[in-house]
């Protein structure tokens, strides 16, 4: 199912939200539309907070996180990490990164079973990044471009990445990740998909300016039969 | 080829643009041998080798999903493909990616890492250590940091090289360049500036050549004299030229030179001069005296200051900017023109002076033509900007045997770099710590001395330990010892104390085979010696040899300077009583004097005019007839006073 949603006139969705499938994170905005749309999809299915980051708005640039995790950059004050605390399910573990590059979300892409990140993270981070989210992590680079989080999004039924992608490396990438991926733009051709969407495995949600195409293209992603290695997973 | 012809072509300073033909023929660049830890990371070979390897995953096998593009890897399974992007070679290829590098295949990575491990043995253990101790997957990952961080390092030149060809300015690369030519003599090397060079010619050196070649300009011969005897007019063809301008401290200087050399017969020799189109330099008073600094950055600092030299100084910057972007207004179709624009601008403040931003500005910060001097400079005065446009334009000759040196330094060639370098650059030897520190000794001791400061001069002796036979360095012809020089500047304290306290020995000679007692200028210095041979006692130096006389106890030197005393008090008694009677006997014969001419005028006898001669009690009585008692009294009373201090003054006098 795929929802359109603005933030305060911005289609920049991915910056303003985390979505996993185990709760979302939506920013504090003037007005609750925002996150009204969330909860009119999500209430008694996984709980939804409203949070800060260090006091600003752009939760879905700074966190990263999957159904078992959910790390937040350095910056993150006591409280504001005291109430994601309280606001998600005891199930996921909350971590605190001491990472240079701070803007988590914009370094990282998981989805429940592998994390893509940036070449230049530190080892640390990466082992943390393992152990909270449960996650492979590969270091890797979507179209050349080191920032993962921001130039792909990826659930666990697949995933969309940069559109100039080459076909060879979204053929390696989806054998890495053990998902279907294609190559698009979001919010009438933006090329950082990551900041443009949230996902999780059940919904999609957009800006408004989004054309119907892609919408359609990502509620039925192509058919993962094309890749057999879906059992790699869990081997 | 005749050496005396080699020798010929040198003899005289070459200038840049005025090569004789037989060098600009055949020179050529010397190459400059790579560093061996300098050279790239991947070998050369594995160029060739990779585009094959490529090939063969994009023929024989198509390249599947389970494969690494990066890497030019193929894999049957995925988990052989994952382990391979956890591996360090797809780490360091991705890094080689983001570096715009080519990636290295495995063979050459192993080379890379076995490369490391030598160089990091000793040095990493401790750290292997430790990682040991943890999983297994650690050790690998910091061999991976250990190689970038090597690499990082090392890449310094590697990132010139690609940091030059963006900024083309870059520094990093040697100043000179430097051209060999079969018509010189053997090891001998020509340089000549790279700054002389423009961007592009730079950028290729293979074509540096050419460009030298191209840069030669025919002198100027100094113009005929008209057959009619008139005065030509001079030549208004400028041609190329560089301007050159310094500015710093207040100073500037600014010159405009033409880069083709006037000729001139001087003395049977034919002889290059410079043509300078246009030269001037100012200077205003900005620089804050004992301080240091603009007053501009010191009120930026601190605040402007209220005082009479910060309100000059203040003004002489203002003034100095507004003369200096006015010249360079009036010169813009010179700069304008100018082959290269070299500029010597420290600090913001100097800078913003010649690059503004301000409206109409002539020198631009962007403008390619922008050179620094590539060497020190001095004061900006007319003077330096020559000598500086003559070192940029003289080519520089260097004499090294290229293959003893490369005997000698077999283990390490990079000091070849390093190596041009004429015996007129060549540095005098460097002071040894001894020496650096004598001469810190003479500074000091030679203050001390000179502000007779007695305690210091012990105090300072004493904490360095040094010895009494110290000799100044450098070396001083007239006082080469402490004392020598304490009794040269006459100072009697430090000549004592050296002598006593310091056990300084007065025999010790000059150049001038002059001991330090011969140099003492004035008594009490001599004293001083004759003292420390009593005190001393004979046996302790040589004192004869010392020049210094018999020995002259304290009290002989006191009764001495009583006797002296006395005599002198004598002298001027009798001088005294000598003048008085002189001037005595002046006033008698003045006075005899006038009553002679009175008496040649009026004749001898009383003149009928002239009253009696009447005596003080005539004339007291005289003034008190006719006076009250009161009166009388007082005046009295008076009178009395007037003898009283009268009295006074004469008993004061003697």
């Amino acid at each position: 199912m795929a929802v359109r949603a603005q933030f305060q006139g911005s289609n920049e969705v991915g910056v303003f939200s985390t979505l996993t499938n185990a709760y979302a994170i939506v920013a504090v905005g003037a007005s609750e539309n925002f996150y009204s749309i969330f909860e009119a999809e999500l209430q008694d299915v996984i709980p939804i907070c409203h949070a800060t980051i260090a006091g600003t708005s752009i939760v879905g640039r700074l966190t990263a996180g999957n159904k078992k995790g959910l790390l937040v950059p350095t910056t993150t004050t006591d409280q504001e990490l005291q109430h994601l605390r309280n606001s998600i399910p005891d199930t996921v573990k909350i971590q605190r990164i001491e990472e240079r590059l701070s803007a988590l979300g914009n370094v990282i892409c998981c989805n429940d079973h592998v994390a893509l990140v940036h070449p230049d993270i530190e080892r640390e981070t990466e082992e943390i990044i393992a152990d909270v989210l449960g996650v492979e992590v590969f270091r890797q680079t979507i179209a050349d471009n080191v920032l993962t989080g921001s130039y792909m999004t990826l659930s666990n039924q697949g995933g969309i990445v940069h559109p100039k992608t080459s076909i060879q490396d979204q053929d390696e990438l989806s054998s890495l990740l053990q998902v279907p991926l294609v190559a698009g733009s979001v919010n009438r051709g933006s090329a950082v998909v990551g900041a443009g969407m949230v996902v999780n495995d059940w919904m999609a949600v957009t800006g408004n300016s989004k054309s119907s195409f892609f919408i359609t293209m990502f509620a039925n992603p192509p058919s993962r039969s094309r890749h057999n290695g879906y059992r790699a997973i869990g081997s | 080829m005749a050496p005396a012809k080699e020798e010929a072509a040198l003899s005289k300073p070459l200038y840049v643009f005025d090569l004789p033909e037989e060098i600009l023929s055949t020179i050529t660049l010397k190459t400059q041998p790579h560093l061996p830890t300098r050279e790239p990371p991947q070998p050369s070979e594995k160029s060739a080798e990779e585009p094959a390897e490529r090939l063969e995953s994009e023929n024989g096998s198509p390249a599947k999903a389970t494969s690494c593009n990066l890497c030019g890897l193929n894999f049957a399974t995925v988990p052989d493909q994952r382990n391979h992007v956890r591996s360090d070679l797809h780490g360091y290829n991705l890094k080689q990616k983001l570096k715009g590098l080519k990636p290295v295949g495995e063979a050459d990575f192993e080379k890379l890492v076995g490369d490391l491990d030598e160089s990091i043995s000793g040095s990493e253990s401790d750290e292997s250590e430790d990682d040991f101790d943890d999983d297994g997957s650690k050790p690998k990952e910091s061999t991976l940091s250990a190689l970038l961080k090597k690499q990082a390092k090392i890449s310094g030149s590697e990132f010139d090289e690609f940091a030059s060809q963006k900024k083309q300015r870059g520094s990093g690369k040697p100043p000179m360049l430097w051209f060999t030519s079969p018509s010189l003599p053997e090891n001998t090397s020509l340089g000549i500036y790279r700054a002389i060079f423009t961007e592009a010619e730079q950028e290729e050196e293979s074509h540096i050549i050419e460009a030298l070649r191209s840069k030669q300009l025919p002198p100027t011969l100094p113009p005929k004299l008209n057959p009619d005897g008139g005065i030509p007019l001079p030549n208004t063809e400028i041609g190329p030229h560089y301007f050159l301008c310094m500015i710093g401290g207040g100073h500037f200087a600014a010159m405009v030179v033409s880069l083709a050399p006037k000729l001139a017969k001087r003395a049977g020799a034919e002889e290059r001069s410079a043509t300078v189109i246009a030269h001037k330099t100012f200077h205003r008073y900005t620089t804050r005296r004992k301080q240091g600094g603009s007053q501009s950055a010191n009120d930026s600092a601190k605040g402007a200051a209220h005082s009479a030299g910060s309100s000059l100084r203040r003004y002489n910057e203002a003034a100095l900017v507004s003369e200096v972007r006015e010249l360079l207004t009036s010169w813009k179709t010179l700069i304008d023109s100018a082959e290269l624009i070299f500029i010597r601008a420290t600090g913001t403040t100097n800078r913003r002076t010649l690059f503004g931003p301000y409206e109409g500005q002539v020198l631009r910060n962007n403008d390619t033509r922008n050179r620094g001097f590539p060497f020190s400079t001095r004061r900006a005065t007319q003077k330096e900007l020559m000598r500086c446009f003559v070192e940029l334009t003289r080519v520089k000759q260097s004499t090294i045997d290229e293959a003893a040196l490369a005997t000698l330094n077999a283990p390490q060639p990079d000091t070849k770099v390093f190596t041009p370098s004429t015996p007129k650059q060549s540095k005098p030897p460097k002071p040894t710590k001894e020496e650096e520190e004598a001469a810190l000794h003479t500074t000091q001791i030679t203050s001390i001395i000179k502000r007779s400061k007695v305690p210091a001069l012990l105090n300072y002796l004493k904490s360095n330990t040094i010895s009494p036979t110290f000799t100044f360095s450098p070396a001083n012809h007239h006082t080469p010892t402490p004392l020598h020089l304490a009794a040269a500047l006459n100072s009697a304290p430090a000549v004592t104390a050296l002598l006593t306290k310091a056990g300084a020995d007065p025999t010790i000679m000059n150049d001038d085979a002059r001991t330090p007692f011969t140099l003492a200028g004035d008594r009490a210095t001599r004293d001083a010696f004759r003292l420390a041979r009593f005190e001393l006692g004979e046996s302790a130096f040589d004192w004869d040899a010392a020049g210094v006389p018999s020995a002259l106890t304290r009290s002989e030197l006191e009764k001495r300077e009583a006797r002296e005393k006395s005599e002198k008090a004598e002298e001027d008694k009798v001088e005294a009583a000598r003048r008085k009677a002189e001037t005595e006997r002046l006033r008698k014969e003045s006075e005899a004097e006038e009553v002679k001419k009175r008496e040649s005028r009026l004749g001898k006898g009383k003149a009928l005019g002239a009253a009696p001669v009447k005596s003080g009690q005539e004339k007291r009585e005289e003034e008190m007839r006719g006076l009250t008692p009161e009166a009388r009294a007082r005046m009295e009373r008076e009178r009395r006073a007037r003898a009283a201090e009268e009295r006074m003054k004469r008993l004061q006098g003697n």
